[in-house]
């Protein structure tokens, strides 16, 4: 950028910084001699930074201070120069030193420890313990100590500047108690480039720049005379999150609306439902295995529904001994315990309930999204309760190979998938059955679904008379867990708002 | 589902071809089963269709595969022997277990992979099929300790006998109480005034029915060559069909098979019955449920395939089936050997109409609204718990749908409003930038007099200025963009601070309520920024 334009985006703040550059460069500094406060200053440096026109360092700084023995002493003397300065004439009793030196206990052990490592004195056992100076101990006092010589330097030192020998005694010293301080102080320190020179000779301080556009500089026009700041605009700004839906409630928004292009009718049913619709309507006797109550979630209260009896009474006659033609199940149907509630356990249990709604269409398609719940343990691949597809096409005279042309849409629709296999299923309410495997461009070949045509013991008792009622699910929850780019189904639910917020749209 | 284990050697063997795994799977399609473990040569297989106990065994497997690949047509015949021997039932078991299928097997030497084959049908039949022996149990004895005539007779709960596995005879009341069989399958029997035992001429106890064998005459071993079996069962249909299995089975591997005279009173039948069952089957039901208008012919080869028989419009079903109710049964069967491969999808091609529930465009309404209004929609599951929506939102319960066998104490109950579970979010995201404003659409369920479900639809706002106004505001906004006029009313949900709630009313019935949540509810849930939230009914809108 050229230095005029450079000169035009500069800041108020970096306008009042800039000219105090010139003879300070501390920020402590700058801040008085700009009138600004520090976090302004902070930001006009870091703002003329990019701008190229100052090196602004933040290295931390040691910063050796006197502290409160240190002070005492830097007076008083040290305390190994008064103990031997007691007891240089003669042999001591070392109980009386302490009061003779002025020192504290702490203080009188601290100069014995010292002095007998430099073999200034030796202790004395006779009746009392007493000390005595050596000759070498006389050589010691007679010059001045290191210790001494780097407490009478003058202080807030910087660390860096001291010699090898300087720093030898710090550390001494600094083992010793509050003598000296080692402060690391962050001052940040700012040194004009030959670009910022170049700014303050331009003369920054040019009132005759826009900066915030307001009401009252549009109306009085006193931008007709001036020029606008320029911006950083490359500058980083603090991420915003805009509302969103969220991700597998949009794919499964997509699905209904792909369902209503198809023709397909919406159905439901509720959540607590009983054993009838779930499962009796659907010919499963009630021996069945899958009937287990290890499988399905009962409901404490109210422990019965209501039902219409007059279809509950065709329904057990289709079990007890068939309808159309059918052996049935041969059992004793247990009326009471099909008006027992549980969790809907699957969403067939919604086409049941169709086939036996004065609203059904013939002929119709119909589809449901419905949440069902498993009594199973939650892991990667179980959630408590989660979302099945399913639905039925009623129409007389619809036969197997519909069925087959039907599920070809279906991997076609929402698979992608050209290719199909259908091979033979099971379903206690579909004959014939089939599972549904398409070749998925990216997964290669999944389990798509399982469907068949109802069963004459299902439709017969529920719809009044026995029509083909091709009924079908499809495990959509795989495609769009590849949709969503997530392996774990828990994801499907995630209460990880960082994760609802940067899934992206598409 | 049930699953069996067995070799695959075996199986070719007894198809009568080696078999790849490409055929292995198409053949297994045809049993409705699936390839539980690897292609090895031990393998295990799966069941889809809980409905078909015949092809439980690798027999059974073994001799579907044979129609399907053509080496064998329509039903096996087994030849029989003559009558052993006979077997008298006694009345006073009419209630407790009634029915007794019995035939003798020779002249094939049971090494130890076969016996394992037979004990894992026993066991599939008779936990899966017999509804763990309640419905059927089966028993299998050397033959050569057994005299006859047998009898099936009720014995006192005091008599003696000594159980598999144990040395002392102890009496059939103690067998129930101390054998780890007794324990399981005891109460089956428990409250009879006497107990089924299938006994000998020597008046030896060869089994406790349907509990355990006997020790000296009930235990079958490696190198035996000639076996008495026995079904015992509460419907005589089914005690039948389980005879006919295992004497195909035995049949399959080359033994003779001897049946037995049971008598029922005066009544006398023979066991194994081999009765198979006739139903009609005209082209044209074919063609009604295919869609494909196969000759006489065409389906006689289908179902031969199957191991049934055609002829003259009838279809012959062998006897060891049980799952043909209807005709669509057998219909599918034809279906599958005719391969569904070969049947060319159709379209649909009547026009119809689809739609969504009218709901569904509010609910969707409402989501685009607040998502305008700058909130992130969650989605939850809709089991929940009463610690989160009651103790934790300051409120008491006002009708939970509660589950009689939860899985988890999380998952305990239906939630009943979805605010809480916003907040619940809301307190998991504390390291998340703020401000964080949420939405979720969705079912809950009410209890009153019966069980009612509602779409709610809630909404929560979290940063250092969130406030009442904020919320009134959104509330007021979507309410005039849903063109409902509604009025406020004070509120008393004790989540909220009071006088800085709303009910919103809408032809005078409360529709839900907004407000600042109390600290006392934050302080709860570990948070420590305000949250404002609403709670809507749409249903009650709509």
């Amino acid at each position: 950028m050229d230095i005029k334009k450079l000169a035009e985006s500069l800041h108020p703040y970096e306008r009042r910084v800039l000219p105090v550059l010139a003879e300070r460069q501390y920020l402590p500094d700058l801040c008085s001699a700009s009138g600004l406060k520090e976090v302004e200053v902070v930001r006009a440096l870091q703002w003329l930074q990019g701008k190229k026109a100052v090196i602004v360092e933040t290295a931390p700084k040691e910063i050796i201070v006197l502290d409160k023995n240190g002070e005492r002493y830097v007076k008083e003397g040290l305390p190994e120069r008064r103990f031997l300065e007691a007891i240089k004439d003669k042999e001591f009793p070392l109980n009386k030193i302490g009061e003779k030196a002025k020192l504290s206990t702490e203080e009188l052990n601290i100069c014995i420890g010292l002095l007998r490592q430099k073999s200034a004195v030796i202790i004395l056992k006779d009746k009392e313990l007493k000390v005595k100076v050596t000759d070498q101990g006389k050589r010691l006092m007679s010059s001045e100590f290191l210790e001494e010589k780097f407490l009478r330097r003058k202080f807030p030192r910087e660390v860096a500047s001291l010699s090898k020998e300087e720093k030898f005694v710090l550390e001494q010293l600094r083992k010793r108690k509050q003598i000296v301080r080692v402060d690391v102080e962050k001052i940040k320190k700012a040194t004009l480039t030959d670009i910022g020179k170049k700014l303050i000779a331009m003369g920054v301080r040019d009132v005759n720049v826009v900066d915030t556009i307001t009401s009252q500089v549009i109306q009085s026009g006193e931008w007709k005379n001036k020029s606008f700041r320029r911006y950083d605009i490359s500058f980083d700004v603090p991420r915003i999150y805009c509302g969103k839906k969220q991700p597998y409630h949009v794919f499964l928004d997509w699905v209904r609306q792909k369902f209503t292009s198809l023709g397909f009718e919406e159905m439901g049913g509720p959540l607590v439902e009983s054993d009838f619709w779930n499962m009796d309507a659907l010919f499963m006797p009630q021996f069945h295995s899958a009937r287990d109550i290890h499988d399905a979630y009962y409901v404490k209260e109210p422990k019965f529904g209501n039902l219409d009896e007059r279809i509950v009474k065709r329904v057990q006659a289709a079990h007890e001994h068939g309808v159309n033609g059918s052996s049935g199940w041969k059992y004793d149907f247990d009326v009471e315990r099909t008006h027992r509630q549980l969790l809907r356990t699957q969403g067939t249990a919604c086409s049941a309930r169709m086939l036996a709604s004065k609203n059904l269409k013939i002929p119709g398609k119909y589809f449901g999204i419905t949440r069902v719940f498993r009594h199973d343990v939650i892991d990667a691949t179980h959630l408590p309760d989660f979302n099945q597809t399913e639905g039925i096409v009623v129409e007389e005279g619809l036969n197997f190979r519909h069925l087959v042309g039907l599920l070809k849409m279906f991997a076609r629709e929402f698979a992608g998938a050209e290719e199909i296999r259908v091979v033979p299923g099971y379903f206690p309410f579909t004959e014939p059955s089939a599972e549904l495997y398409a070749k998925h461009p990216q997964l290669g070949w999944i389990e798509l679904g399982g469907a068949g045509i109802f069963r004459p013991e299902v439709v017969q008792p529920l719809l009044g008379k026995n029509i083909s009622v091709l009924a079908w699910g499809l495990g959509i929850d795989r495609i769009g867990m590849l949709k969503l780019g997530i392996k774990d189904i828990r994801s499907l639910f995630s209460h990880d708002i960082s994760v609802l917020r940067d899934t992206p749209v598409v | 589902m049930p699953t069996i284990t067995f070799s695959f050697d075996d199986l070719c063997r007894l198809t009568g071809q080696k078999l790849d795994e490409k055929k292995l799977t198409y053949l297994l399609d045809c049993a409705k089963a699936e390839l539980e473990s690897k292609f090895t040569e031990e393998m295990s297989v799966k069941y889809n269709d809980t409905n078909q106990p015949y092809l439980w065994s690798v027999e059974g497997l073994a001799r579907l595969f044979k129609g399907a690949l053509g080496r064998e047509k329509g039903i096996p015949k087994v030849k029989t022997e003559k009558i052993l021997g006979r077997v008298f039932v006694d009345k006073r078991l009419a209630k407790i277990r009634p029915y007794i299928a019995c035939f003798a097997a020779t002249g094939r030497k049971i090494d130890d992979y076969l016996l394992k084959q037979l004990i894992q049908l026993q066991e599939k039949l008779a936990e899966n099929f017999g509804r763990k022996r309640q419905k059927i149990s089966v028993g299998l004895y050397p033959l050569q300790k057994v005299s006859f005539p047998l009898f099936f007779k009720g014995a006192l709960p005091s008599e003696k006998f000594t159980p598999l596995d144990f040395h002392e005879p102890m009496t059939l009341r103690q067998v129930l109480d101390r054998h780890p069989k007794g324990r399981e399958y005891g109460h089956i029997i428990q409250n009879s005034p006497v107990y089924p035992v299938f006994m000998d001429s020597k008046k030896e106890i060869l089994s406790l029915a349907p509990v355990i064998n006997s020790e000296q005459t009930g235990r079958v071993q490696v190198g035996d060559d000639a076996v008495l079996f026995d079904t015992t069962g509460m419907d005589e249909e089914s005690v039948n069909l389980v005879a006919n299995i295992f004497a195909h089975v035995f049949a399959d591997r080359g033994f003779k098979i001897w049946p037995l005279a049971i008598e029922y009173g005066r009544r006398k039948v023979v066991t194994p019955s081999f009765e198979n069952h006739k139903m009609k089957l005209r082209e044209e039901d074919v063609d009604k449920l295919l869609g494909v208008r196969l000759k006489q012919s065409e389906i006689k080869a289908a179902l031969e395939r199957a191991r049934c028989d055609y002829s003259a419009g009838q279809v012959t079903i062998p006897s060891y089936r049980n799952d043909i109710m209807h005709v669509v049964d057998v219909i599918e069967d034809v279906a599958i050997m005719y391969g569904y491969d070969n049947l060319e999808p159709l379209p649909l091609t009547t026009y119809t109409v689809g739609g969504t529930f009218p709901i569904q465009n509010f609910i969707d309404s409402w989501r685009d609204l607040w998502v305008g209004l700058g909130h992130q929609e969650v989605m939850s599951p809709v089991l929940s718990n009463k610690e989160l929506l009651y103790d934790k939102m300051s409120v008491s319960d006002f009708g939970t749908v509660e589950i009689l066998n939860p899985m988890s104490k999380t998952y305990s109950c239906v939630r009943t409003w979805i605010l809480p579970v916003l907040l619940d979010v809301l307190s998991k995201n504390k390291h998340v930038d703020y401000p964080q404003k949420l939405f979720e659409e969705g079912v809950i369920s009410i209890r009153g007099k019966d069980v009612q479900d509602e779409h709610h639809f809630a909404a929560a706002s979290c940063h250092a200025s969130a406030s009442f106004t904020e919320l009134k505001q959104a509330v007021d906004n979507v309410m005039r963009m849903s063109q409902l006029s509604y009025q406020i009313q004070e509120c008393d949900v004790k989540c909220f601070v009071p006088g800085r709630a709303a009910e919103v009313i809408v032809n005078k019935k409360r529709v839900g309520f907004f407000g600042e949540i109390h600290p006392a509810v934050l302080e709860k849930f570990g948070m420590n920024l305000p949250v404002a939230g609403c709670e809507i009914n749409l249903s009650a809108l709509f």
